[in-house]
């Protein structure tokens, strides 16, 4: 290890030593106020050593780790993800009472995981970091105690979790066994595509990152673990989360020879239509929006996919874009929800929102522009991403996946405009006065909502400088 | 030299199976001690003998005795006397103890046999266990030690014994 590489790593070990400090201060005095302006200092700190470290990018540390400009521009986007969830737990934590200081140090040690994913070229990185992802986030399901659906989702993610791990290993022992080695690129080197066992390991691991990226047929955990868990947690699982693994999953396009052979192919068409279908029209039957989010995300996840199989640096410009609105809109969409949660319970139902429009105009107003991002209408980043996405898909001629994701789309309008219907009705009578105590949105969490709007209306209508960051980023990947 | 290996393995999957249909949670442990001990038999036959003793000293020792005791502790009161006496029964030991005579029969095989016990020839000496770790993969160490404590927080904050929660719980 040179100082170098030191420097590369410096983002990395900025969060894992913004973790270790949020503990140790925890043992020396409890203070919300402290612990979370930590975390927020550790990532800031983290994010600004990005830049340093993108001056000697790319470099190869260890076998382990790369830091290239595709692994900071996602570590970037973690830590931006990661930020805003911060500051939507800050009152989330301070109203559901004991120990809320625990929590920050888990959420830093899920970025900490998120970060080692983007970065990993070698198998041990990659399970590493996936698992530090995965058992911080058992936690952070769980983290209020009194929440029986929240430990239901806990019990239940930390299972299925550790089923697709399982999965995940047995895949790379295969493919060790067929190729020799446990790096990508020699994988890559080392492959033939046509080896059954090598087949039977991209198999298996595609099984394991499925999971995570909760596509079909590997989506069953997802609404109950949306649900079940803390709104900001869901908010984590859906952006940080699923993000990381999506960039790994473009990381290891090449190596596997996915886009090149038939049956990979067939397979990711097949989990990307079957994600469009599935997560939109069971979407329609829901009544909890927190579910609806959950199975819009599965059909997000089933667009992105159209883009990564568009391949090349068009596709993967299109699915890292795509993955830039996705996380602003669902911060958004989320946060909205968090921040509206009272101290009982959270307000998670559909009739919770009847009316919104005359009490809380502005409210209504970010949690319209979000679901209209998440619809895919002009104006706002989901339309950018969309139109990139199904451009790629074009461009390589990917015909039934794009009407596909047409058709998907507007299935997808029918709910989300059901939600703002809601909103924009005549709120009843009888339920005024419960309504009416409805706590209001404090100043920072308004502050969040409203640079997460405008950072959606300006990518959805200005997106030129971050899809040449994005190319940038994306052409230098090896 | 393939032999061994297969039994180890038929011992280790057969173990298993009976680990995950036992519906008796003590006689579903003798059933798993059993099956780490032939993993482990199986990682000394592929020439890692010190994955294999730390495979007995962490899962079997540890780990699966402070299962065992925890089980037990949880039985406490005046019936688990006979409860006890129960699990003494033939028909529970006797599964577990014939698949454990088969393991130590590889062994004894294995130590009257001189050298190239194993299926490749050759053995990794932990010397080189520990370089690996420390050299090129001296990050992959530090990432098990953050998951380690992930998991540490996570269990600490959920196995917590505290007031205000529980008078959520009562609501």
């Amino acid at each position: 290890m040179t100082t170098n590489d030191f420097y590369a790593l410096s983002p990395l070990l900025a969060v894992g030593a913004a973790a270790l400090a949020v503990m140790i201060g925890i043992s020396v005095k409890r203070s919300m106020t402290a612990t979370a302006g930590l975390t927020v200092a550790g990532l800031f700190v983290s994010f600004a050593m990005l830049f340093p470290a993108a001056s000697i990018a790319p470099r190869i540390v260890t076998p382990l780790l790369v830091i290239d400009g595709y692994a900071l521009f996602y570590m970037g986007l973690v830590l931006a993800g990661t930020l805003t969830v911060v500051l939507l737990s800050l009152e989330y934590l301070r109203d559901r009472g004991a120990h809320p200081e625990e929590y920050y140090i888990l959420l830093l040690l899920a970025a900490f995981g998120s970060m080692t994913l983007v970065a990993s070229r070698h198998f041990g990185s990659l399970f590493l970091g996936l698992e530090i992802l995965s058992v911080s986030l058992y936690g952070l399901i769980a983290y209020v105690r009194g929440n029986e659906k929240g430990i239901e989702a806990g019990i239940k993610y930390l299972v299925l979790a550790a089923v697709s791990a399982a999965f995940l290993v047995f895949g790379m022992a295969l493919v060790y066994t067929a190729t020799g080695s446990l790096e990508f690129s020699r994988i890559g080197a080392g492959a033939t595509p046509t080896d059954p066992l090598f087949l039977a390991g991209a198999a298996m691991i595609i099984v394991g990152m499925g999971f995570k990226l909760a596509v079909v047929p590997f989506h069953l955990w997802t609404p109950d673990v949306y649900e079940g868990a803390p709104a900001p947690v869901t908010a984590f699982i859906a952006t940080v989360s699923k993000g990381a693994v999506f960039a790994l999953l473009l990381r290891l396009a090449g190596p596997f020879h996915i886009l090149d052979h038939p049956t990979l192919f067939t397979v990711f068409s097949v989990i990307a239509v079957g994600s469009i279908f599935a997560g939109n029209l069971l979407a329609l039957s829901q009544g909890n929006i927190k579910r609806i989010l959950a199975y819009s995300s599965i059909a997000h996840l089933g667009y992105l996919l159209v883009a990564f199989l568009a391949g090349g640096v068009k596709g993967a410009t299109a699915a890292t874009y795509y993955l830039s609105a996705y996380f602003v809109t669902t911060l958004g969409a989320f946060g909205v929800i968090s921040l509206r949660s009272g101290r009982d319970r959270e307000r998670e139902y559909i009739h919770d929102y009847r009316g919104l429009a005359w009490r809380r105009p502005w409210l209504a107003g970010v949690f319209t522009a979000m679901l209209l991002s998440l619809a895919g209408i002009p104006l706002t980043a989901g339309f950018i991403g969309k139109f990139y996405a199904i451009s790629a898909g074009v461009g390589s001629s990917l015909w039934f996946q794009v009407v596909s994701v047409a058709i998907g789309s507007a299935i997808g309008l029918f709910y989300y405009l059901r939600v703002i219907s809601v909103m924009y009705a005549q709120p009843e009578r009888h339920s005024g006065g419960r309504q009416a105590v409805a706590r209001a949105i404090s100043f920072g969490g308004g502050m969040i909502l409203a640079l997460l709007t405008l950072g959606l209306i300006l990518l959805g209508v200005w997106p030129s400088p971050l899809i040449g960051l994005i190319t940038r980023a994306v052409s230098g990947m090896n | 030299m393939n032999t061994p290996f297969v039994i180890a393995s038929v011992v280790a999957v057969v173990s298993t199976l009976m680990v995950i249909t036992r519906t008796n949670v003590v006689h579903a442990l003798l059933y798993l001690i059993v099956s780490l001990l032939s993993v482990s038999l199986v990682f000394f036959l592929l020439g890692a003998p010190f994955i294999a003793a730390l495979e007995i000293i962490i899962y079997a020792g540890a780990i699966m005795v402070l299962f065992v005791f925890v089980v037990m502790m949880l039985n406490l009161g005046p019936q688990s006397k006979t409860q006890e006496r129960m699990w003494l029964i033939p028909e529970v030991w006797t599964g577990p103890a014939v698949l454990a005579v088969i393991l130590l029969g590889e062994l004894v095989y294995i130590f009257a046999s001189t050298g190239g016990i194993t299926t490749s020839g050759k053995t990794v000496p932990a010397g080189d266990v520990g370089f690996a770790l420390f050299g090129p993969y001296l990050l992959g160490v530090e990432l098990a030690s953050m998951l380690l404590l992930a998991g540490i927080v996570g269990a600490y904050h959920l196995g917590r014994r505290g007031n205000d929660d529980e008078q959520k719980e009562e609501r």
